[in-house]
């Protein structure tokens, strides 16, 4: 079953196409992954399915039900999580406090004006627990800005799967990792994203057939190919567009 | 321990609070009313500076919102009680913010400002022109200050300014707990999350604009009960409760207590109120040297008094223990400084 489809996706900014008919299909509980040049519209494309854009022609149907159009934060409440190509937290609030916006957001906690949230115990337990969880217990009270690049990226992963979606959407998740750190976070999200739907854009081949189950290929806005980690290797299409190069 | 400290801090505070008028005369009690008037005046300002990022050179338009909204209560209500003409201080202030709150919910940074210049230079000018409503330039004054009056148990003479100190103290004072009672909520939370990374909020799935909506009018409301409060401390208000000047006065409360903690902008306006009271004595020109605190500041301790408190603190912890205290938040003197950031604004 199809828990993310894009039909005849198309945007444009001011007139220049960057996304052309996208029929982007996401099975529930693959781990789907995203891959293209630079400039082949993957983070746009994430954008416009998570709703920083409406697409400018086309559906998107999420569960089931259709959502193009919807903004942020109601793809969120419908059981979206997404993470950011550049490192996106709460820099002046603590590691646990930027967790914590999460279990707020999934408990539905919004405009509480009448108890302390520090005295919210199940809050601050369900915290606690997820940040061992993501090994950042540690560094529960340093500021997101005083974390090591590792763990600050750590803590942006994490953000997006604070809210316990069913779909959590990851843009470049080791961006500028060293290999130690990009392991480690790989391995994170092998652990996090256990029995959820995973969408991740990556450049690193080897995270990319290691932890995808099925991969699309972005090129010039437009699908190139989408399989299997071995069908997709074997595209003539694609090692002529992107993989050649990396492999040749 | 730490909470027994903290409870006879606050007794002690509050018994010097209820003597106050005792210990210091009447003229100095009305001196501290018009100090803690600009308090809360401040307080809820930072409550969008500090908290959630947004800077407005407008307030003013609130407050005096507030201090018409009871003027005129009080002049056009016959026996209007003095607990409604304050709701309808608060309730003023409130629903100009909400008539606003659709435009400048959405905005940030300058346009957010410069949009709330503008927004109090047309409530100034109808302040000025609408002569049969806002009396002009004269404002409105000598309406009458009901006693605070429960039916059948108290009745207090509110003209009696020792009276109304208490009045005043109980309501600015609780005004300020539940504004500090709010950073404390998960809102709370939220808004300091929607001065750090807006759009990030949003992608946790929190509405933006209705939480900047939210904490917009709250703050308002509590500039609108300064305001009513100042009205009925003068028995007067007028124009210039609602200009640029007083717009001014609680940005640099603020800047000068320091805008990363709660208390801030009260001991801002404790600075000011010493400086005014002080200056006064040898010459006019108190904006001289409200000006030149405000230049030192900006240079020196940019994160206000709050923070050089912190860093003497952190010397003295220093000093007392020898090297090796991990307290230091800053240096002197504005050399680069690690400003206290952990717990956001708390």
């Amino acid at each position: 079953m199809n828990i993310l489809e894009t039909k005849g996706l198309y945007h444009d900014f001011n007139k220049l196409e960057v996304l052309f008919d996208i029929n982007l299909e996401v099975k529930q509980g693959e781990r789907h992954a995203i891959i293209g040049p630079n400039g082949a519209g993957k983070t746009t494309l994430f954008n416009v399915i998570t709703g920083t854009y409406a697409p400018s022609r086309g559906t998107i149907l999420f569960k089931g039900e259709e959502v193009t159009g919807c903004k942020p934060h109601q793809m969120v409440r419908r059981g979206m999580g997404r993470s950011f190509q550049i490192t996106s937290t709460f820099n002046r609030l603590t590691t646990f406090q930027n967790i914590r916006m999460g279990v707020l957001s999934n408990r539905g906690i919004r405009f509480n004006l009448f108890c302390k949230v520090d005295k919210m115990h199940d809050v601050t337990r369900e915290t606690d627990e997820f940040l061992k969880r993501v090994n950042l217990h540690n560094e529960r009270h340093l500021p997101a800005s005083a974390l090591s690049y590792g763990k600050h990226r750590c803590l942006e992963i994490s953000m997006a799967l604070a809210t316990d979606p069913d779909v959590v959407m990851l843009d470049e998740p080791t961006a500028g990792m060293s290999k130690d750190e990009t392991r480690y976070a790989i391995e994170l999200i092998r652990q996090l994203t256990e029995g959820k739907t995973a969408v991740i854009i990556e450049h690193d081949m080897d995270v990319v057939f290691s932890l995808a189950d099925r991969i699309t290929v972005l090129h010039l806005g437009s699908i190139l190919a989408s399989g299997p980690p071995d069908e997709i290797r074997k595209n003539k299409a694609v090692r002529d567009a992107y993989l050649g190069e990396m492999e040749g | 321990m730490k909470k027994r400290v903290k409870g006879i801090v606050w007794g002690v505070i509050l018994v010097v609070l209820l003597l106050y008028p005792w210990l210091f005369g009447i003229y100095f009690t009305n001196v501290f009313v018009t100090f803690a008037i600009f308090a809360l005046f401040a307080v809820s300002y930072n409550l969008l500076l500090g908290y959630t990022g947004l800077f407005s050179f407008g307030h003013a338009m609130f407050f005096g919102a507030g201090g018409y909204a009871t003027a005129l209560a009080l002049t056009h209500i016959k026996g209007c009680p003095l607990l409604v003409a304050l709701l309808f201080g608060f309730l003023g202030a409130v629903a100009l913010a909400l008539l606003l709150s659709p435009i400048v919910a959405r905005l940030a940074h300058s346009a957010f400002a410069m949009l709330h210049l503008a927004f109090s230079m047309l409530l100034y000018t109808l302040a000025l022109k609408l002569r049969g409503i806002t009396g002009g330039e004269d404002g409105i004054g000598g309406f009458p200050i009901p006693p605070f009056h429960i039916p059948g148990v108290v009745s207090v003479d509110m003209t009696d300014p020792l009276n109304f100190y208490y009045f005043a103290m109980a309501v600015l004072g609780g005004s300020l707990w539940i504004a500090w009672f709010l950073t404390k909520t998960p809102f709370g939370q939220i808004i300091v999350s929607v001065r750090d990374n807006a759009k990030r909020v949003d992608y946790l799935g929190f509405k933006v604009p209705h939480t900047k909506a939210i904490i917009y009018a709250l703050s308002c409301g509590f500039a609108g009960i300064a305001g009513s409060i100042y009205a009925m401390f003068q028995d007067l208000i007028s124009a210039s409760a609602l200009g640029i000047a007083q717009s001014f006065a609680p940005i640099v409360m603020t800047m000068v207590g320091g805008v990363i903690a709660f208390s801030g902008p009260i001991w801002g306006a404790g600075i000011f109120a010493l400086i005014e009271e002080l200056t006064t004595r040898y010459t006019e020109r108190v904006q001289l040297v409200e000006g030149l605190i405000l230049i030192i500041v900006i240079l020196f301790f940019p994160g206000g008094f709050v923070h050089l408190l912190a860093v003497v603190k952190g010397k003295w912890l220093e000093f007392m223990r020898g090297k090796g205290s991990g307290l230091i938040t800053g240096t002197w003197f504005g050399k680069k400084s690690r400003k206290k950031t952990t717990e956001g604004n708390a």
